[in-house]
């Protein structure tokens, strides 16, 4: 809509054609912000576009397909579902326009998903697979369901009721059990009771992520209503995909603020964080290692708090009432790095490309899924950067980013070491 | 596809198939509009097409393979590199191929000697890095760090800093032109050696095919590499802070320094310009429009329109800033002895140091032109002259005039008269009239307008050094020339007989004014039958 009514409703794209057809190619999605510019090496933030190269799969080519796609123009083919999809959907180009504009350019290219999906055209087979794992065993890996709380460590035990309650996800219950158990042992080690679902489901990351959203929301709604249940006043997630799912996709699906979720959606980063500026969490033990902290998109620039809005566009482009555009200043940058820095030993070194101009690790979003090639080649663009700046290890704050991680180093034979926070956190409590 | 598939072939074999497609998908994204430099208006509706196929060379030799396997089959072609500068370095015919130079993207620095040599595909904010890096410095053109730093050099390539560093043309060094038929030109000392250090070279100078009228929409060729002089700078790091969208380069205060002054007429800060200037101090000066201001100071459209909508043709008549560079090149005594000398210039003027911010968001790395487009969601800078001081004032103040008949649909300024500064240490006045408009409404009387400006630079004798390629050759050759058209496309012809490299350019908006009926009754000038 280029006049009138409009919503931040994803599922609708005309409600993105301001923001589509004002896309002026400034490419400020693409390239690292300038003040920030490094220079020759590490200067783009687009995954998608610095792989596949032509315009197309940059936000400024996406823009203009998916106009062409809104005003009939364009057919479904190999080529458009490929450039739909082979991106991680990381929000590096929505930050970077809305630098100098108020286009809402992440969202444009998720009700471009939902629309495909709709016309019967998307996702991916793959993602169809990891859909029906979801839907058939409540996780996207298609284990059984009852081996689900497997990862829990001998000698710990949730609270049957308690203010914080862990969502663990698919991830941590699975393929990253260290994860869930580093987690668990911090908040036994902070004198923090939690308890855990009855019975966790997948957080339908997936589901949205590739524009099924009929069945994200009501996975969402299923979700949210068993936390509520519960009585819970803070969910604490170690996962950023899962966290980004309940703080900003569930709201922004079910039309609600984050705010009235009805409680608290807290990352682990976050909680260590004031459990350590309290002083009820001590870090004493050394880890001694010059590690590197990738912002996991999830947690940064794309985290903050869903508002939802509807209103006018007017002369100018202006709206009405007032729109907050979430421009990923207030994501969750610093806590992570006190956390490490808190850690005895631990010496933080910067990548180049860092906050809300960091390189996605690849994995997110249904590209690990559907184009793998690509996004072990976005980790290894990353591991480039760490071993530029001398890292022995990499750090992040998500399975997904662990994994790709991982993934890349294997392949390359390579000996930067891979962590999720929790693991360093915990290796430095003093037992 | 449109192009033939032995051309197809061909080219495909000259890059390989990851680097050419005809996909429409891949060639949507390639598409001018509808946001934009000059998009959204007529001329990006009417003289674009999408490309019919994309390819993507990565060297020099390469190129010439693509330009001579267009030649050999006749595809017309538009190089493109970071496809900023809207509709007019898109296709504007038929079946026609767009050569994406954003592989070419290599990047050598001379130290010792002061240049770097970058490929069409380097952007200015890359480059500004690694000469600060190094000690020295560039202009990033107004366009934007995003734009290439090839294709700024022989288009615009001016800033506040300009006043210091000079203009773009003399700062090219050797050069590398691969000529509409596929021939390499080897400019300046690259013609002798594999060394590009001397931009002169042997002989008439070359450079004149790189900068002439619009060459640099890509009509006479294709630069694929440049030696580009870079200037000693100050030894402090400029220090990147903030999160977006509030990032900024805080100064080394120093040795690095804007000041905003309060002046109290137009004439006094062309005075300013001209004391500065024979005082040979400062690093860049700029008169600052209120928009900016404005645009500064809001975090979003609304905010801005709720400023904007407190001024009045009182308030702009009556704003006179002036924002004065100065950098301690040699040492903190030499800005501390510039400053002194400014002010006492300002003082007697009768002028007044604001607070100023000890950072930098729009100049040195980041000259963010994208921001221009915040208001509207629209933009163009209508006209622009490189002449005098005393010249460029009464430049902007008889555009204000004129745009008066044009608003709407272009956006209320209250009689805003642009911006104007000086260049290369006062020896140059500049004028440049920017204008916003409502791309969602009829946007007819913003092409008018483009039209206008044209005429009222002939009429008041606005002569200026450069002419836009938003001017019709056949309204300003003459005027200007009187055979300038004439020899414009007898050079055309010789360089590019088959018509080829980014046709109709440059007779593109002659062909615009006759195929867009609401620009047919402007038209009293005389053209000959055009083509291709």
């Amino acid at each position: 809509m280029l006049k009138g009514k409009v919503k931040l409703d994803v599922t609708k794209l005309e409600n993105f054609e301001y923001d589509m057809s004002k896309c002026i190619k400034c490419k400020g999605c693409y390239w690292v912000d300038h003040i920030y510019m490094p220079g020759i090496k590490f200067s783009t933030r687009c995954p998608s576009a610095t792989r596949y190269l032509f315009d197309s799969y940059g936000a400024y080519g996406k823009m203009r397909i998916g106009m062409a796609m809104l005003e009939g123009r364009m057919d479904y083919s190999d080529e458009l579902l490929k450039t739909l999809y082979a991106c991680t959907l990381c929000g590096a180009c929505d930050v970077g326009c809305k630098r100098n504009l108020d286009l809402e350019i992440e969202l444009a290219l998720e009700a471009l998903r939902i629309k495909a999906v709709k016309d019967g055209k998307g996702p991916m087979p793959e993602h169809k697979k990891v859909a029906q794992n979801i839907i058939t065993k409540h996780n996207r890996f298609g284990a059984p369901h009852e081996n689900r709380n497997k990862w829990l460590p001998e000698g710990i035990k949730p609270s049957p009721q308690a203010d914080v309650l862990y969502f663990v996800g698919c991830s941590a219950a699975y393929t990253h059990p260290e994860i869930a158990q580093a987690t668990v042992k911090i908040l036994n080690a902070a004198g923090t009771p939690f308890m855990l679902m009855p019975d966790e489901w997948c957080c339908g990351n997936m589901l949205y992520s590739v524009g099924m959203v009929d069945e994200a929301k009501k996975l969402a709604q299923r979700n949210i209503d068993a936390v509520r249940k519960s009585g819970a006043k803070t969910l604490l997630l170690s996962c950023a995909e899962g966290y980004r799912m309940w703080k900003v996709d569930y709201p922004k699906m079910l039309n609600i603020p984050t705010a009235d979720l009805g409680f608290r959606v807290v990352h682990l980063v976050e909680f260590i964080d004031e459990l350590i500026k309290k002083g009820a969490l001590k870090l004493t033990k050394r880890v001694d290692l010059r590690l590197t902290y990738h912002d996991s998109c999830s947690l940064s620039r794309l985290s903050e708090p869903w508002v939802p809005w509807e209103g006018e566009r007017g002369e100018w482009g202006m709206v009405s009432p007032k729109l907050e555009r979430r421009r990923g200043t207030n994501g969750v940058y610093q806590q992570p790095r006190d956390i490490l820095k808190a850690i005895p030993g631990v010496e933080l070194v910067e990548m180049i490309r860092m906050r809300e101009n960091a390189f996605c690790c690849g994995a997110g979003r249904g590209t690990l899924e559907a184009f793998p090639d690509f996004a072990l080649w976005a980790a290894e663009q990353r591991l480039v950067e760490a071993k530029e700046v001398g890292a022995e290890a990499i750090v992040s704050t998500c399975p997904w980013c662990k994994d790709n991680f991982s993934r890349a180093v294997n392949k390359n034979g390579g000996k930067l070491k891979v962590y999720d926070i929790s693991e360093l956190v915990l290796a430095s409590i003093k037992e | 596809m449109a192009i033939s598939q032995e051309a197809y072939k061909v080219l495909k074999s000259i890059v390989g198939s990851e680097y050419i497609s005809t996909d429409p998908v891949v060639c949507e994204g390639y598409r001018a509009g509808p946001g934009g430099y000059e998009c959204g208006l007529g001329y990006e509706r009417v003289m674009t097409k999408l490309p019919s196929c994309v390819i993507m060379p990565r060297t020099t030799e390469e190129v010439q393979k693509i330009v001579r396997a267009c030649n050999k089959y006749k595809v017309p072609y538009v190089p493109y590199s970071t496809g900023w500068y809207g509709p007019r370095s898109h296709p504007h015919v038929a079946d026609e191929l767009l050569i994406d130079m954003k592989r070419m993207n290599g990047f050598e620095i001379d130290e010792e000697h002061l240049y770097a040599v970058v490929g069409t595909g380097v952007i200015y904010s890359q480059l500004q890095e690694e000469a600060m890096r190094r000690g020295m410095y560039i202009v990033v053109g107004g366009g934007g760090s995003q734009v290439s730093a090839i294709a700024n050099m022989i288009g615009d390539g001016w800033s506040p800093l300009s006043y210091r560093i000079g203009l773009p043309h003399r700062r090219i060094l050797g050069t590398e032109l691969v000529l509409p038929d596929g021939e390499l030109v080897r400019m300046g000392s690259l013609a002798l050696q594999d060394d590009p250090f001397w931009g002169e070279g042997l002989g008439p100078d070359l450079r004149g095919l790189l900068r002439g009228f619009t060459g640099h929409r890509g009509f006479l060729g294709i630069v694929t590499r440049m030696a580009i002089k870079l200037l000693p700078f100050q030894p402090e790091r400029l220090e990147p802070t903030g999160i977006s969208p509030h990032t900024t380069l805080q100064l080394p205060e120093k040795r690095v320094k804007w000041i905003n002054f309060t002046m109290p007429s137009k004439d006094a800060m062309g005075r300013a310009m001209f004391e500065m200037a024979k005082a040979e101090i400062g690093g860049g000066v700029t008169k600052v429009p209120i928009f900016w201001r404005a645009i500064a100071r809001a975090s979003c459209k609304e905010e801005f329109w709720e400023l904007w909508s407190k001024e009045n043709e009182e308030t702009i008549s009556g704003f006179h800033l002036l924002r004065v560079l100065l950098i301690g090149f040699a040492s903190e005594e030499q800005m501390e002895y510039e400053e002194r000398v400014l002010n006492d210039i300002i003082t007697e003027l009768g002028g007044e140091a604001r607070r100023t911010r000890p950072s930098d968001e729009s100049w040195f790395k980041n000259a963010d032109s994208a921001g221009m487009w915040l208001m509207c969601g629209s933009y163009v800078s209508v006209d622009y002259v490189i002449e005098t001081i005393e010249h460029a004032i009464p430049h902007g103040e008889n555009y204000a005039k004129l745009k008066r008949k044009f608003t709407p649909p272009l956006m209320p300024d209250y009689g805003d008269p642009g911006w104007f500064q000086s260049f290369e240490l006062g020896h140059q006045g500049y004028s440049e009239f920017l204008v916003y408009w409502d791309p969602d409404e009829n946007t007819d009387g913003v092409d008018q307008f483009y039209l206008e400006t044209s005429k009222e630079n002939i009429r008041k004798r606005f002569y200026t050094s450069l002419l836009g390629s938003h001017q019709p050759l056949y309204l300003t050759g003459p005027a200007y020339g009187p055979n300038y058209h004439k020899w414009l496309l007898a050079v055309k012809d010789e360089f590019d007989p088959n018509f080829l490299c980014h046709p109709p350019v440059p007779l593109a908006h002659d062909q615009f004014v006759e195929r867009a009926e609401w620009m047919r009754p402007m038209k009293d000038w005389e053209s000959p039958e055009m083509k291709p």
